[in-house]
Parts: C-alpha cells; structure tokens; sequence
C-alpha cells in the first residue's frame, strides 16, 4: 500500500467523522423547547420535576425541558461557560450569591422585558422583591426564597428547667440560656449554626449594618467590604465566647450541624429555613422555631432573603420568551406556589399565595412553617437590610467560613482574622471591578 | 544502516500522528493556554483579558494563604509518601508468606485502589463523622476526642490517613511484585551464612527492591500533589479554616468556582508543574542512582 492509499484513506475516514457529526444539527424544525437548568437535588428535584411535567401536559406552544446541572456553583458556571461557548440554557436558576455574577455577565434578559412589560411586580412578597430587584427593577423570576432562622428542641429547654416556649430573643439571654443546659447536662452542648458565613452576613443585615459600600453594592460595584467593621468584630468575639465556654458547638460550612442536633448534641441550631421539612420529618423530639436573637442596642434591620432565582438568558427569540413568560406565569400561580412552599418549605412567592395559605389554615396547622416568614415580614426595609450584592460572593464566603472557623476552632483573635479576611475580600472585589467596568 | 521496513519516509509520521495529535491537543495546547491565562486577569464571560505579566505569580508567592497551602501539601505529601510507603512494604512482606488462603487476603489488599479518592472520602466521612461515626465513637469510648469538623489539627490528619490507605492497595501490588522477583536462592545462602531476617531484609530484600520504591515514591508524590482533589472537597473542603486546603484544591476554587480567577489558577498550575518536575527530578538525581536494577 503506497502512501498515497494510506492518505486517501485518511482523508476519507476524517471527513465521514466530520460529516457524521455535523448531520443531527441541521435537523431543526421541532417545536420550541426551552432548556431549564436547575440546581435542585432529592426531593426538591422531584417537585421540580413535577411541576414541569404538569405545565408541559397542559401546554401547547412547545415544551419546557428541566436539567438538574448540580450544585448552585456548578450550575453557575456551567451556564456562564454556556455563554462564552455560545449555547447557555434558556432558563438557569441562580442563588442569591451568585446574582452579581450572573447579573455582570451581560448575557441575561431582565424579566420585565421577557414578560413584555406585563409583570406586576407588587405581586411578589416584598421582601423577595426587594433583593432582586436591582438597577431600577425586578431582574429574575423568584422562585425558591430562604433565610435562617433559630431551631431549638423544647424536650432538651425542659430537661434543663427552661420554659419551652419562651426561645432566647437577645445574644445575652442565649448565653445565659446556654449555660443552663450545659450546666444541667440536659445536652453536651448549645447551640450550633449552619453556614456560619451567611448567618454573619445575616446578623449584618438584621442589625442595619452595611456590609459593603456604593450602598452594599446595589448602586455600582462594591470595591470594600465591611465585615471587620466594630460590628462584626463583636459578633465574633461574642461567638468566640460562647465557643469556649462550650455553649456553640461548632458543626461545619452548610448542612453537617443537622444530624447532631437532630440526635440531641445541643439544644438549638441556627439554620436555613429550607432544612424545615427534613428537620420537622426526623426529629425524635419536640421542635420549636424561632426568629434569631439580636444583640440589643442596634436598628432594626431585616433578615435576607437567601436560596434562588430563574434568570431567562439572552440571545433567543421573542417566541421562545413567550414560551418562557408562560411557564414563570404558570410557575407562580398560587396552586403551583403554594405545592412548591409545602413541598420544599421555601417561601411562597407571591402575596396571593400566602393569603390563600392562611385561609386554608395551613399556617395554623404547621406553626413552623410561619416563622421565618413573619421574621421576614417584621423587619425594616433598608439598604442594609436588602442584603449585599458582590462580585465573587462564592469566594467571598469561602474566604469568611474560614476566618470564622480560625475564630471558632483555633481560637485566633477576631479582630485579626477578619482584617486578614477584609483585605483578601477587598482585593477580589478591585480584580472584579477592573475587570467588569 | 538501512533498516526501515516502510514503503514510505512520511508513514511512520501518519501512523504516529494521530496519539501525536491526542497529545497536543489534551496536553500541550492546554498547557500553553495556561502559560498564556496566567499572565492575565480574565473575564472569560465577556472576553476580557488584561494583561498584567508576572503579577498573578508575584501576588501567590506573597500571598499568605498560598504559602500556608503549600506547607500543608508538602506535610501532607511526606506523611503519603514515608506512612504509606513503610505501612504497604509491611504489609507486603505479611502477604508475601506462602500460606493457605493468602491469594484471598492478597486480593483484598489491593481493593482500596479500586476506589476513587471521592468515594474514599465518602467511607471515611462517615467512619469518622462526629455524632454518628464508628471511629469517632470508639474513640471517645476510650476518652480520645477525635473531630475533624472542629479540630484543624484533627482534620489534617483525617485527610492524610484516608489517602495514605487510598493509596495502600496500589503500593502493596507494586511491593509485592517486587518481592517475588527476588531470587529465593540468595536469600538461601544469606541464611545459610548466618544473616538473621533483619540483615536479610536490610541487605538483600530492600536494595533489590529499591527499583520498585523509587517508582512507587514518584507515585505516591504524584498522588498527593494531583490526585486529592475528590478526598477533599466531599469531606473537609480544605477547612477548617484552612487546615487542608492543599494546592489542588485552592487551584480548583480558584479556577472554577470563582471565573474571573482563572488567571491565577493558571498561575497556580503553572508553579504546580515547576514544582512537581523539580521533584521528580531531585527524586532521579538522588534516589535513582541509588536504585539498584539488576
């Protein structure tokens, strides 16, 4: 065989590749479908799912296809890579750090303007409206709302002669409480939290502290955070103290903080109010929910909104975001909103739900499920109160969940690791801003 | 010498061409990408780059958390490679013995390797999970306080015993390969001279395993500065604080959760490679030459 053949061969086995794997994308005359890629796993995936199926069953303009792509921060990134290769989903959900980010990238549709200017947006609970409504007006479609509230087990307040009913309100009440329980040996330990990061982002926002300045970043790019500001200097230091008078336990970034409260190590646990249904399910004990004690002495903010948005991507056609308008408008429609906060314990999202929820009793009936929601709806809303917006807010909380556990685990001086924190933050924040000008 | 038995002088080339291509395109052109990304700050969403020399690298070299991030792989790395080499060579020589049943507890030596450090990671959490592990609670029966969710110290050592028994099928495989080929007569007449097990290990067993150590070194340090990635980010996710944020796992936050980082993770890569090699060619330098191959 000459080389000639050989190259001939080649050649031709190159070019059937080429041709094979160029065929399937000329075909395209199907109906509209609309790519939704979700973050949603277990059984919050499954209402998801469900809640698809039953728009698609009674739609005829074309089809929405729901794609689970991981976790938040992979979903993130996979849609963002999606724009620069030029196919991002129609639909992606985005949680609430991520929103700057997605935001930044240029590559969203804001949905006034897929709804054709016919979203009122007043439908939406305030508070919820309030964080993602940016530059003048509501950006995404919120979807699963969220924010941290303080679980306790009323079996452990009684073993330790506390009053069941009566929650610690103030940091100081929480100490003293603590102390009892310990001291009783009714639990080895206190109290723990979930995320520690958000919660002190969190008692930022419910204390009116900005966290960041050009208005915590919904005026323009924040360049300068203020995490080691007095405020959050004493947060710390009091939390030190209680971790090393054995009243907080400390238990992790995210979820890991549950099963030893489900399993009685400590009497109280500061979580996102979407661990509700898997707590209410496991817990052996009596389970009481409460809004998060406050230090005295500071304005009244409001606790932020947390969890998730649908933001719809740019670069498609009015048609398709026809299609997309229809499925937001099904999505919060008071049945399916009121399925998705019953299924998963995220806030309802419009008021029409929760008018419907009360009249139906659900809220009287399932006590807990209301707590984090009047805790929402008594605060103030202020600059602070609405939450900070920053670029690299993943990082950021990284960066914070670690400097909190050299406080927590280590014993290093607040004040230090958070300057350390502060500045490393501060330093992102210039890289971002450099670089979406 | 005219030897080629090819019709042509340009076949060889086209019958290589194509594992040719695999490699630049997977690993050269990567490579030089990252060479090129690290010289900038990137906004790979909307296409911006910024050019800004060697300041990604002088920013890491300055950086606390980077240099507190190689202290700890380099630790870790150690323990990896001095534990786990010395616990598989001992384990070797058990499983070496010609004895009923030892193909069975050969076999089940090796079976960690199977697993993937994610799924390693996955087992060992849950031995060691603070409320319901079954270490963690045989140990506190024994009044030992083990918690790697609350203990820095505690943590590190979780990630380094997880991975140095990761690694403990691969290295045992290995060892025990390299013992069979010893020769049986030489250690007969070492014994017949009067050489104990311990000279015998010492002056026989071990210099004619030094080919198969030297090996299984570059391996182990490979393992540990590449391979840990899974370990960590389902168990510790380099916390706490940043106890076991080892270089991988610091390159990977910053490369993907984090897009307009990637220059510095580039950067990162870049001085992962640089180091990496070095090592590998200080292993050659010192320990190749002392490795005896027959």
């Amino acid at each position: 065989m000459s080389a000639k053949h050989v190259l001939a061969s080649v050649v031709s086995v190159l070019a059937f590749l080429i041709i094979g794997f160029s065929v399937p994308a000329a075909a395209q005359d199907a109906p509209i479908q609309i790519i939704f890629w979700h973050a949603m796993s277990g059984s919050r995936g499954q209402v998801v799912q469900e809640l698809v199926d039953q728009f698609n069953a009674q739609y005829e303009k074309g089809q929405v296809i729901a794609e689970f792509k991981g976790s938040y921060a992979e979903t993130l990134t996979a849609a963002l890579a999606g724009v620069r290769a030029g196919n991002p989903p129609h639909i992606v959900q985005v949680y609430e750090v991520g929103t700057r980010s997605i935001l930044d990238s240029g590559a969203i549709v804001p949905i006034m303007e897929v709804s054709n200017g016919q979203l009122d947006q007043t439908k939406f609970v305030e508070p919820i409206l309030n964080y993602y409504s940016i530059d003048g007006g509501l950006q995404c479609m919120p979807f699963n709302s969220s924010t941290a509230m303080l679980y306790y087990n009323k079996d452990i307040f009684a073993a330790a002669g506390l009053d069941p009913e009566t929650p610690p309100t103030t940091y100081e009440e929480l100490y003293q409480m603590g102390r009892q329980i310990i001291d009783s040996g009714a639990a080895p330990g206190a109290i723990s939290y979930g995320w520690p990061a958000w919660i002190l982002e969190q008692t930022f926002a419910m204390h009116n502290q900005l966290l960041a300045n050009q208005d915590n970043g919904r005026s323009g790019l924040a360049t300068e955070v203020y995490f080691n500001s007095d405020f959050g200097v004493e947060v710390l230091r009091e939390w030190q103290r209680w971790a090393q008078d054995g009243i907080l336990v400390y238990g992790g970034r995210e979820y890991s903080a549950n099963d030893p409260f489900l399993a009685g190590q400590f009497a109280m646990l500061v979580q996102s109010t979407s661990s509700l249904g898997g707590i209410q399910k496991n817990a052996s004990f009596e389970l009481g929910t409460a809004f998060l004690p406050r230090i005295p002495g500071y304005e009244m903010g409001n606790n932020v909104v947390g969890g998730g948005c649908l933001w719809t991507m740019a670069g498609y056609s009015r048609e398709e975001y026809d299609v997309i308008w229809d499925f937001f408008q099904f999505l919060s429609a008071t049945e399916q909103d009121a399925a998705w906060h019953k299924g998963t314990g995220y806030f309802p999202a419009s008021n029409a739900t929760v008018a419907a929820l009360e009249a139906e009793g659900w809220f009287e009936q399932n006590p807990n499920f209301l707590t984090a929601f009047q805790q929402i709806l008594s605060g103030e809303d202020t600059i602070a109160s609405r939450g900070a917006l920053l670029g690299e807010f993943v990082t950021i909380r990284d960066i914070v969940g670690a400097a909190i556990e050299e406080v927590l685990v280590n014993g290093q001086d607040p004040k230090a690791a958070l300057d350390s924190a502060t500045a490393e933050i501060n330093q992102l924040l210039a890289d971002y801003a450099a670089l979406n000008q | 010498m005219h030897s080629s038995s090819f019709p042509s002088r340009w076949l060889p080339y086209l019958l290589i061409a194509p594992s040719a291509l695999l490699v630049v395109i997977f690993f050269i052109y990567p490579a030089l990408q990252s060479l090129y990304l690290s010289l900038y700050r990137v906004n790979l969403v909307r296409g911006q780059y910024l050019y800004v020399g060697l300041e990604n690298f002088e920013r890491l070299l300055n950086s606390q958390e980077y240099i507190n991030s190689l202290v700890t792989t380099g630790t870790f790395t150690l323990f990896v490679v001095v534990v786990g080499l010395s616990l598989s060579l001992l384990l070797a020589l058990g499983a070496s013995q010609r004895l009923r049943g030892f193909s069975i507890y050969r076999t089940l030596l090796i079976w960690p390797f199977a697993l993937s450090p994610a799924i390693v990671g996955a087992i060992w959490a849950l031995i060691t999970d603070p409320t319901i592990g079954v270490l963690t609670n045989g140990l506190k029966s024994i009044g030992i306080n083990f918690n790697r969710v609350t203990s820095s110290s505690d943590a590190f050592l979780f990630i380094c015993i997880a991975a140095t028994w990761n690694m403990l099928g691969y290295n045992v495989i290995f060892f025990l390969a390299g013992l069979k080929n010893i020769p049986p007569e030489l250690l007969e007449a070492a014994s017949l001279d009067g050489a104990n097990v311990w000279v015998r290990f010492w002056k026989i067993v071990f210099p004619l395993l030094s080919p198969t150590t030297f090996f299984l070194l570059i391996m182990n340090t490979l393992y540990a500065c590449f391979e840990v990635f899974g370990l960590i980010d389902v168990t510790t996710q380099g916390g706490p604080g940043r106890a076991t944020n080892m270089l991988i796992y610091k390159l990977y936050n910053d490369g993907f959760k984090n897009i307009n980082l990637i220059g510095s993770a580039s950067a990162q890569s870049i001085l992962l490679l640089i180091m990496v090699t070095t090592l590998t060619l200080l292993q050659f330098r010192f320990a190749g030459r002392r490795a005896f191959y027959r």
